[in-house]
């Protein structure tokens, strides 16, 4: 059943400039995917397939294809009477003037006129950038049940690495007793994924007055969970088990769509039951060619496969020629990979052609190398 | 000139065992990922045609799905896609003729402001510019104009299909059916462009004449009062009359040029979004000269296989010159050669089934073997 009382607004005004080339002319959530998809359709699947039919969408960066993709919400079958998407750039205001967006608390303070419109009970607080399938439906009804003020979805990652994101130090009810940004000695293991559920009414205050205090850096994580925390307001942590990334680096980004060969139980896009939609270029299907070898690829529409591809993604209307070998490499949408050219360890952005025998990256090479349009003219 | 389209369903010389006894074939699966009536469609809404009658002789599930689930890319206010079927039983699908059917429908085709009639087979997959024939018809002032293709494998191909008698001047003089005597045939590709005026004069004409009467009869017998013309047409042409040629149609295309010539930048061919993900190759998978939907998950070796969306290929098993439909499950060490295998059927461990490419073997729906 479609439920009405909770609204999603998901954040997706970042740069993303860790990117680098990927988000000079768009934002981060528009950034493609796993052969065929653009990263804010995780965000927008999972809301759709959580029964959610009202969806906010902050918008800031580089936002013309965003705007135009999110806008076409039959994608996600987003359409239903009495929601919608809700593209909500920064706006010229009666008697405020024009603002934009100064963190991730004032981009939905901003929009309150916009929240008080859908008579929504609770607020899910999403990023446009991860990578995961998660119900948020079952989190609504562990944050209605430990009748929290707010609930924050946590996961666990290795201790080693806890100190690269914000912390929550929890009692034995998962209830959250501290938050730390970063810790260099990290007590817990548990991070925040910056998917929040809020109860809409207490939230207004806090972010009416969060607006007010010209100390704050206006950011949920920054700001306004500390806030909560000040005040004793009960805060629960929602452990969520399963695959989840954030993609905000070029390796990154890389290794989250290896991950779909080398870790297909954890990110399994075949579940029927929790499909990830995404927009149909209706190009022709993919042909693989007599002379093509592939071992280990992700492949979709559009391509044809002449030459080898090794461990590897490949993205829609994508070309590998005859002689060609494509290693541990994922090709954005329409790159062609002339005769004889050799990859290894690249990410190669949309649209490159990469000259005929050129090569690019480095097998044992620590980092990813993002192939841009000029890279592959200057050879 | 507005015209208003009409996508014919399959004459009764059509046999493409199996495949039929679940849908028409104009709603069999195509190259993984269309349906062979998509090509059709999207030539009316390419051309510009954006009313569109579309009739059903029988098993309409697929069709109605499939169609009402597509966007064409029409305007949805302006332009509409209308199924249609025959209204009456038939104890002898004998009567069941295309003008019955259009006979049923007048009305509806009444209703539409045409003066152009463009009537296209829903068994052909052929990419043409319905606006070159209006343009052709119009100059040449003929009361109908009917596409054709000179092909030169009429004693292999295309048995039973309409062939026609064409003058020095480019009139039609004869619609006779292929019998597979001689190599050098004009095919007509069964589209046929005429005023409104006179379709609905020929569909009364026809039923007037008999019961069982298509509409290539009653044209047949009045090729003598009417100036019919003939457009001729380039490029691709295939038409799933038999299992083989259905079959056949799918492997030839695995030739770049041909899919170039049908699935061009500029004439998308419009199907429906099923949101499948990509296909995952696993380690040791080979694939050769094949044609593969998305979805799949292919651990086995393809060689001149076209494969349908969320197939899944076992290790060990090895498939070639075969067609599998979207939805099948082919398990370990299986070998499957020169077969048409229907959606969601399952075929189990260590299973082997040849077939040839003039006869295929044929794996029904849902079918465990």
């Amino acid at each position: 059943m479609v439920q009405k009382k909770m609204v999603a607004m998901i954040l997706a005004g970042g740069r993303g400039s860790r990117l680098y080339d990927l988000t000079k002319k768009i934002a981060k959530p528009a950034v493609n995917f796993g052969g065929k998809y653009r990263i804010i359709d995780f965000a927008l699947s999972n809301c759709a397939n959580s029964n959610i039919s009202t969806v906010g969408i902050l918008v800031q960066y580089e936002s013309v294809l965003l705007n135009s993709y999110v806008a076409r919400d039959y994608l996600w079958g987003l359409n239903m009477a009495g929601g919608g998407v809700y593209v909500l750039p920064p706006r010229e205001k009666d008697k405020e003037g024009f603002d934009i967006y100064e963190g991730t608390a004032n981009a939905i303070a901003q929009n309150i006129d916009f929240l008080d419109q859908t008579d929504a009970d609770y607020v899910l607080v999403l990023s446009g950038d991860h990578i995961y399938k998660m119900d948020y439906e079952d989190m609504l009804r562990e944050h209605i049940e430990t009748g929290a003020a707010a609930t924050i979805a946590v996961i666990q990652v290795p201790m080693k690495e806890a100190s690269r994101f914000g912390i929550m130090n929890c009692d034995e009810n998962d209830n959250i007793i501290e938050f730390e940004e970063k810790p260099a000695n990290p007590k817990s293991d548990l991070a925040s994924m910056g998917i929040y559920i809020f109860d809409y009414k207490l939230m207004r205050k806090y972010l009416v007055a969060d607006t007010k205090d010209k100390n704050s850096s206006h950011d949920f994580g920054k700001d306004i969970i500390p806030d909560y925390l000040r005040d004793g307001k009960l805060l629960h942590a929602y452990r969520f088990k399963g695959y989840w990334k954030d993609v905000g680096t070029i390796d990154s980004l890389w290794e989250a769509n290896m991950d779909l060969l080398d870790h297909k139980d954890l990110l399994d896009l075949f579940d029927n039951e929790w499909k990830i939609y995404s927009e149909d270029p209706m190009t022709a299907p993919q042909v693989i060619g007599e002379t093509a070898d592939i071992n280990e690829a992700y492949i979709t529409t559009g391509c044809r496969v002449d030459g080898k591809v090794n461990h590897s993604v490949v993205f829609t209307g994508s070309r590998v020629e005859k002689g060609a070998v494509v290693s541990d490499t994922v090709l954005m949408n329409n790159v062609v990979v002339g005769e004889g050219a050799e990859l290894e360890r690249c990410l190669v952005m949309n649209d490159v052609k990469i000259p005929a025998n050129a090569h690019f990256g480095d097998k044992n090479g620590d980092k990813i190398l993002l192939v841009t349009p000029e890279m592959a003219e200057g050879k | 000139m507005k015209a208003l389209g009409i996508l014919n369903f399959e004459p009764y010389s059509i046999n493409v065992r199996g495949i039929e006894d679940y849908r028409p074939i104009s709603a069999a699966s195509f190259l993984g990922r269309y349906r062979v009536l998509d090509f059709m469609i999207s030539n009316f809404t390419n051309s510009g045609i954006d009313n569109l009658k579309v009739f059903i002789k029988n098993r309409p599930r697929s069709t109605v799905e499939h169609v009402h689930s597509t966007n064409y890319n029409i305007n949805a206010k302006r332009g509409k896609i209308h199924l249609l079927h025959g209204e009456k039983t038939y104890a002898n699908q004998i009567y069941n003729t295309d003008l019955a059917a259009f006979k049923a429908n007048m009305s509806f085709i009444k209703e539409v402001n045409a003066d152009l009639i463009v009537i296209a087979p829903s068994h052909f997959v052929y990419v043409q510019d319905f606006n070159e024939i209006i343009k052709e018809h119009v100059k040449s002032g003929n009361d109908v104009t009917m596409l054709y293709h000179a092909v030169n494998n009429a004693n292999t191909s295309y048995l039973l299909c309409d062939t026609l008698a064409i003058n020095d001047e480019g009139r039609v003089t004869g619609i006779t059916q292929n019998t597979g005597k001689y190599k050098h045939r004009n095919l007509s590709l069964e589209c046929y462009v005429m005023d409104r005026k006179l379709f609905m004069d020929l569909v009364d004409k026809g039923l007037k004449a008999s019961s069982i009467y298509w509409l290539r009869d009653i044209l047949n017998d009045l090729l003598g009062d009417l100036k019919v013309g003939t457009y001729a047409h380039k490029g691709y042409v295939a038409c799933m009359n038999t299992l083989s040629s259905y079959l056949k149609a799918q492997l030839s295309l695995i030739d770049e040029t041909a899919l170039d010539s049908l699935i061009r930048k500029d004439w998308t061919i419009y199907t429906m979004t099923n949101d499948s993900c990509p296909t995952l190759y696993e380690k040791g998978a080979k694939a050769v000269c094949s044609i593969v939907g998305n979805g799949c998950d292919i651990a086995g070796s393809l060689d001149h296989t076209v494969i349908g969306r969320g197939v899944k290929i076992g290790k060990g098993s090895s498939i070639k010159n075969t067609v599998i439909l979207p939805g099948a499950r082919i398990g370990e060490n299986v070998t499957i050669e020169n077969a048409v295998v229907d959606r969601f059927a399952n075929v189990t461990v260590d299973s082997v089934l040849i077939g040839e490419l003039d006869s295929p073997l044929y794996i029904a729906r849902g079918d465990k073997i």
